[in-house]
């Protein structure tokens, strides 16, 4: 038994040795069939490690879905009168009020396919910017569905009790805006708390971009416009916010993968990105709410 | 002994007596003090364990790309109760040491955030350390280093050079030079860079290779935008930032929205360790399936999409790929 352990651990171990501590210029002529064992050796291990990998992070969402009890949902939490609720709602608008920083443009991406309940999270997203008083909300999804849905989405907003209960009965004056060659919708009357909601896609970053580059050589050719004053300035002041508010403070990366989707470039400059898989949490309320947890610990420095 | 010591016996004593007979055969000094040896030994097993991981790694994919915003040198720094200057110098320290790893795994093109431009607003004692160290360290690296002159790694400077003093500029554009001919992996050096000042160059760009007839205007397109970037590509795989601060602070935004996958690394950076890189690319191959299937979808979508100012019916295309 000692011996068979002895040459199973001499054979890997030599091979190690054989293929990775020599140096090239004294190898003697390589066996192809030993060099393939090793290699086949190490990609064995390598899966190991993948798998402990996705184990762990399994493992990880699995605790953070566990030890988070709450489920916030909106809509019982906006809607419903049992004292558990009531109290729940108070101690959740106290946490947002007493929050010490909040983002001025919050940003949501969701995520590629996600259709079946893309006009509820909408407007759950509203009414969470309603309790936390932001004024600004940008909601994105890649493939352009958000605006497929905008007639639907603008009629839920209009008639939404979730978003009036989130102002304390108080509506406020909803502006939507689809983006750069699309029309404002004022959804409600002019009140005294606006909520300017932007709906999002791929064709406002990238494609805008080049758009400006080609109305800007439209301009230079036609001799209105001189190439050498083309600056960062002129360039910003293009692409500024359609609301004239700052770009997006803080971005909620709503998917499995720490991956931008295409996500506008320009306006991602100084965007804080909060990244939670759906695996993570019971409902988009509780990314939101951890979300604005995290922006307001952050630290702000601009360069200095 | 039971069967367990047994095997852990075993293992270690051919590790040792393999190693004893290569060095044996090998070194010129036979008769070498005990503690040197030991060094030496040291040394060169944890050198063959990372070729040993690195190797290991190389049996799934590798990124062509990795971009680090170097964050945390001047907290490393107060933590360590030093100067700012020793955090700088650690940083350095430790990017040589990160290029080298990245060299081992086989990434062709590393960018690194060595100075933003709002970084000119910190103190002007600051600002002229970091000119001096990177005159210093850059000169260092295009003469000395065993990343250019054994494996011939370029340098880039990427960024707008004309806000630097002019020493710093011919220091840069010695480097450059000198480099310029290597096939080894390209390191681009962001120094003074900021995302919105390279894609306002990219546009000025393209405007005047359009005024100047280079480019028709018909022409103008995401391609062309992006082929005149400062850091053109290859695609940013991974994006790396040290410190946990979760944001890019106008780094590669264009490059990174294209689905880089980003990892924020609450380290600092002159902590930032060979077990953070392998974690991260670890992570990166566990994740590379889903990415290149994005990737596989948007590059789909892109090119009928692209080109359009807004979505008509005829051009749902990325909805019903995604519903298909």
């Amino acid at each position: 038994m000692s011996v068979t352990l002895w040459l199973l651990a001499f054979v890997p171990v030599a091979a190690l040795i054989r293929f990775v501590g020599i140096p090239d210029d004294t190898l003697q002529q390589t066996k192809p069939f030993l060099r393939q064992i090793f290699d086949g050796l190490c990609y064995a291990i390598l899966r190991f490690l993948h798998l402990a990998f996705a184990v762990h992070k399994s493992f990880q969402s699995w605790v953070q879905m566990t030890l988070l009890q709450n489920e916030v949902d909106v809509h019982d939490l906006l809607l419903g009168d049992r004292p558990a609720l009531v109290e729940e709602r108070a101690e959740l608008e106290m946490f947002l009020l007493s929050l010490p920083q909040r983002p001025e443009h919050f940003a949501v991406v969701l995520p590629d396919g996600h259709t079946d309940d893309i006009v509820d999270d909408v407007e759950a997203l509203c009414a969470w910017s309603g309790m936390a008083k932001i004024p600004r909300l940008t909601v994105y999804s890649r493939d352009g569905r958000l605006k497929d849905f905008a007639d639907a989405i603008e009629a839920r907003l209009r008639k939404s009790k979730i978003i009036s209960r989130a102002y304390n009965n108080n509506p406020p004056s909803i502006i939507l805006d689809l983006g750069t060659h699309y029309a404002k919708r004022h959804i409600t009357s002019p009140g005294n708390h606006p909520l300017h909601v932007s709906l999002w896609s791929r064709e406002d970053g990238f494609p805008a971009l080049v758009e400006l580059s080609r109305s800007l050589a439209k301009q230079v050719s036609a001799g209105t416009l001189s190439a050498k004053s083309i600056d960062e300035t002129m360039v910003a002041s293009l692409l500024k916010d359609p609301f004239g508010f700052a770009h997006p403070e803080l971005l909620l990366l709503y998917d499995d993968l720490i991956c931008i989707p295409e996500f506008p470039p320009w306006q991602l400059q100084n965007t804080e990105v909060y990244q939670i898989g759906q695996g993570s949490v019971k409902s988009l309320g509780d990314a939101v709410v951890r979300a604005l947890g995290s922006y307001a610990k952050i630290e702000k420095r601009w360069g200095k | 002994m039971s069967q367990q010591s047994e095997f852990i016996f075993a293992l270690s004593t051919t590790v040792f007596l393999a190693y004893v007979v290569l060095v044996g055969t090998h070194s010129k000094h036979s008769a070498m003090p005990l503690q040197k040896h030991c060094r030496k030994l040291c040394s060169q097993a944890s050198k063959i364990f990372r070729k040993f991981l690195v190797h290991i790694l190389q049996q799934g994919p590798i990124p062509k790309h990795v971009a680090f915003i170097m964050d945390g040198n001047r907290r490393f720094a107060r933590k360590s109760h030093q100067v700012t200057t020793s955090g700088h110098v650690a940083g350095f320290h430790k990017l040589a040491n990160v290029l080298e790893w990245c060299n081992d795994l086989g990434i062709k093109h590393v960018s690194v955030f060595a100075f933003a431009i709002n970084n000119f607003n910190r103190s002007e004692e600051e600002v002229s350390a970091l000119m001096h160290l990177a005159k210093d360290k850059l000169k260092e690296l295009a003469d000395n280093s065993e990343l250019v002159r054994y494996h011939g790694a370029r340098i880039r400077i990427v960024g707008n050079k004309a806000l630097l003093p002019s020493e710093v500029r011919q220091v840069m554009d010695y480097a450059e030079k000198t480099t310029q001919d290597n096939k080894g992996m390209t390191l681009n050096v962001c120094f003074p860079y900021s995302s919105t000042d390279e894609m306002t160059s990219a546009i000025r760009a393209l405007i005047d290779d359009a005024e100047s007839g280079k480019l028709q205007e018909s022409k103008i397109s995401e391609g062309a935008l992006e082929s005149r970037l400062q850091i053109p590509g290859p695609d940013l795989d991974i994006l790396v930032r040290t410190s946990g601060q979760i944001r890019f602070s106008n780094f590669m935004l264009w490059q990174s929205s294209k689905m880089a996958y980003i990892q924020f690394i609450d380290v600092y950076w002159p902590e930032f360790s060979l077990f953070h890189m392998l974690s991260i690319m670890i992570s990166w191959q566990c994740a590379y399936l889903g990415i290149e299937k994005k990737k596989q979808t948007v590059a789909e979508c892109a090119r009928p999409c692209m080109l359009s100012a807004s979505v008509s019916d005829d051009e749902t295309c990325c909805s019903e790929r995604e519903a298909a």
